[in-house]
């Protein structure tokens, strides 16, 4: 029986786990908080499967919207797998307790979302992320009964377990102990979600801050496509986050617009007709920054009733958030960071270019290229759980001695604390977030990237040097070089990219380029960053 | 605008009262508070001492994921659902949740809900297709978040007992309505760790942030349905 430690219990780690116990894994699964806090309960729109072709949806469409949406440098292999698993992955989630909506038919209920060529997007509520957690939970918790899959809180990932290309295992950070030890197994799953971290507050989980890839990074897994950032273009701003407003509310109909000499200009259908506001998200965010002023999202003509039925939740957070009331005012809306395309670098089978070592779900970066579809995030997450635990065998490796290593990093730490030090971790991690909101916004340029790189490399040195501020969690501290460090390469990796393509947008290259429509992959070495491109057929073929 | 914390350095820590001064936005959220005393300046208490950084959990900040339930005035809360606005007075006054262990300051350990549940195996096994079913309940019950407000409001639960507490009761209801084959020992669980010990305070329903109707799956669960 295989040994499998997964980090991270999100619905991409939760499908992980119960895929590898199904097939008789050993599981210890690894998080500091439950599911219930994890990101994926913020997914709230649906998830995409083509479950019904009687309007003329195919499977082969939903891979066409899918390569066409991530701009044409998505593997197609990869896609193709994805796609054609949706519909049963959308059954099976129904099969483990997920509450789908139904509509007049008694079919689960679907709407459409951006950049698809027809309603794909099937969804409970608006909360269609929570239910799917509820849902596996559940479905975890029965085989933890049987002894198959062992839950592990207040635990944080601290480094790999890798020696010359091989992953053996994690070094695993106790809040409790205030130690690191060394959880061996015979495959490392990396599930981790996005990089939120880096700006601050994103429309995400203030926990999915990046840490994790950029330490396998400095230990030597590949990262691709780090350049590629969706900025979701609706938000509202509030005290501490900018929150989501659903696609859903544009699934629904709603239209985007704003106020030209007292006339409302409804920018996206004049743009780009009636489906306008549907568009691709990278496309509707560079419309709404093109705009250069204040954009509504406008509901309210879809009526009270409608309105509370079909999207409540959206409903509930403007009047609490902004005490505006959604049927009778419109929206005012900005572009967020929302999701990560890029992320650690990994093949069809979720292997990163370390043996026995996987990641899945948002941290790795597969299926959606320079752009994501709405819908698509939630059935990646659950489809590269499911093949990463198809992939990993009984590998019965031979384990090297870790205790030199554990014994030095705990002195490490020891050191680092033995301080009466109050220099504040997170500043310089608010510092960073500023740097990087300047720097990679929905339009970049070479100077302001290359003026990113220079600060970021003077926050490295810092936190090089400081020893740990006490009144932290000792996470934030041994966590920030490894945040740095990510950051410094996704701005390389920006830099790298000398075109226009889905999210990524270069003030001084405004074109698409037809030579770069491949991946960016970035190393590191010693200290060394460097990028290169990469054909579908390395890492998505 | 005074904020009164009760502290605790660590598990094995001394509570003790602090408070602090809050001059900003008064339509900020408590969350939104608690980030603007950590972080606005080098952290000083109401008499100007330095102190340490208050320690609590987030994650959505938006009411969706329960990290950061606590105790604000006397009310088990959403941090980032409760806004200064609405509270009385000029003393904002944070306790951590009574029920569970403190791990530090404002951040406990709520593993007991997933204990619980472990202990009596809670899931749905082999999954029942059954159209007529209340779709809305389960929707609701699917939204609960494990933040422990129930319990914390709840005069009948108490850490270590056979009493699981109102999230039991939802969780009951639903894994009854939807398993072929896990009802039957679930309503043997609900009446076990459940039935017994509720009083029907519905403080429950009071506090739970995702208005969840516990006393519609108590009353679908007593009826056997």
């Amino acid at each position: 029986m295989s040994k499998v430690l997964i980090i991270g219990s999100g619905i991409s780690g939760l499908t992980c786990a119960i895929s590898c116990a199904s097939r008789g894994a050993h599981v210890i699964l690894v998080s500091p908080f439950p599911s219930e806090r994890a990101q994926s309960v913020l997914a709230a729109g649906g998830i995409n499967a083509v479950l019904n072709t009687g309007d003329g949806d195919s499977i082969e469409q939903h891979i066409r919207d899918t390569l066409k949406g991530g701009c044409d440098i998505a593997g197609e292999k990869a896609v193709r797998g994805l796609c054609t698993a949706a519909p049963d992955i959308v059954r099976w989630l129904e099969s483990l307790g997920t509450v789908f909506s139904r509509d007049k038919d008694g079919e689960i209920g679907r709407r459409a979302f951006g950049g698809q060529s027809y309603p794909r997007t099937h969804y409970a509520g608006t909360a269609t992320g929570k239910q799917i957690v509820t849902a596996l939970v559940m479905e975890a918790r029965r085989y933890e009964g049987l002894g198959l899959i062992e839950r592990r809180f207040w635990t944080d990932f601290y480094g790999g377990l890798i020696k010359d290309g091989t992953c053996y295992g994690a070094m695993l950070y106790s809040e409790a102990t205030r130690t690191i030890e060394a959880v061996t197994a015979d495959a490392v799953v990396i599930a981790t979600g996005g990089q939120n971290a880096l700006f601050g507050k994103t429309t995400g989980s203030t926990q999915c801050d990046g840490y994790t890839a950029g330490k396998l990074f400095t230990q030597g897994v590949d990262l691709k496509n780090l350049e590629f950032i969706q900025y979701h273009p609706t938000a509202i701003e509030t005290d501490q986050k900018k929150m989501l407003i659903s696609e859903a509310a544009r699934g629904e109909g709603g239209r985007l617009y704003y106020e030209e000499d007292g006339k409302r200009v409804y920018f996206m259908e004049d743009l780009y007709g009636p489906g306008g506001n549907l568009m691709p998200r990278d496309v509707v965010s560079r419309c709404i920054h093109e705009a250069g002023r204040q954009v509504y999202l406008d509901v309210t003509f879809l009526g009270r009733e409608k309105i509370l039925d079909r999207i409540p939740e959206i409903y509930e957070l403007c009047l609490k958030y902004r005490n505006l009331d959604i049927t009778r005012e419109p929206i005012p809306v900005v572009p967020s960071v929302h999701f990560f395309m890029g992320g650690i670098a990994v093949d069809l089978h979720h292997r990163t270019c370390i043996r026995n070592l996987y990641a899945i779900g948002e941290c790795a970066s597969m299926y959606h290229g320079a752009n994501r579809l709405g819908g698509n995030s939630l059935l990646a997450a659950v489809y590269s759980g499911k093949v990463a635990a198809y992939d990993i065998k009984d590998t019965k490796t031979g384990q090297p001695d870790w205790s030199d290593l554990i014994k030095e990093e705990n002195d490490k730490l020891i050191q680092k604390r033995n301080s009466s030090s109050r220099f504040p971790v997170m500043y310089v991690r608010g510092m960073l977030a500023d740097t990087v909101n300047s720097t990679l916004g929905i339009v970049r340029d070479k100077a302001t990237l290359e003026n990113g790189i220079t600060d970021i490399d003077y926050y490295l040195g810092i936190a090089g040097k400081i020893n740990y501020d006490r009144s932290e969690l000792e996470y934030y501290n041994y966590s920030l070089e490894g945040i740095l460090t990510l950051a410094k390469a996704v701005l390389i990796s920006a830099g790298s990219r000398c075109e226009s393509r889905g999210a990524h947008l270069r003030r001084d290259f405004p074109e698409r380029s037809d030579s770069l429509s491949k991946a960016t992959i970035i190393s590191y070495d010693n200290g060394k960053f460097t990028t290169r491109l990469s054909g579908e057929d390395e890492y998505e073929g | 605008m005074k904020v009164r914390i009760l502290r605790q350095s660590g598990p094995y820590g001394k509570p003790y009262w602090q408070t602090f001064n809050y001059d900003g936005d008064s339509n900020a959220s408590v969350a939104a508070i608690l980030d603007n005393i950590n972080y606005s300046d080098d952290i000083v208490d109401s008499e100007g001492n330095p102190t340490d950084r208050i320690s609590w959990e987030c994650s959505c900040l938006q009411g969706m994921c329960g990290a950061c339930a606590m105790v604000i005035n006397g009310v088990p809360r959403l941090a980032c659902d409760t806004f200064a606005k609405d509270l009385k007075g000029d003393v904002i006054t944070i306790e951590p949740l009574k029920k569970f262990p403190v791990i530090s300051d404002l951040v406990v350990d709520r593993g007991i809900i997933q204990e619980n549940l472990k202990k009596v195996d809670a899931h749905i096994g082999e999954y029942h297709q059954e159209e007529e079913r209340d779709h809305e309940l389960e929707y609701q019950i699917g939204r609960c978040l494990k933040c422990g407000l129930c319990l914390e409001a709840c005069p009948n639960y108490v850490k270590g007992n056979n009493f699981f507490g109102p999230l039991f009761a939802n969780d009951s209801y639903f894994v009854a309505s939807r398993s072929r084959d896990n009802g039957d020992q679930i309503k043997k669980d609900y009446k076990k760790h459940f039935a017994k010990g509720c009083s029907k305070s519905l403080a429950c329903t009071k506090v739970c942030p995702m208005n969840i109707p516990t006393l519609a799956s108590m009353a679908k669960m007593n009826r056997g349905f």
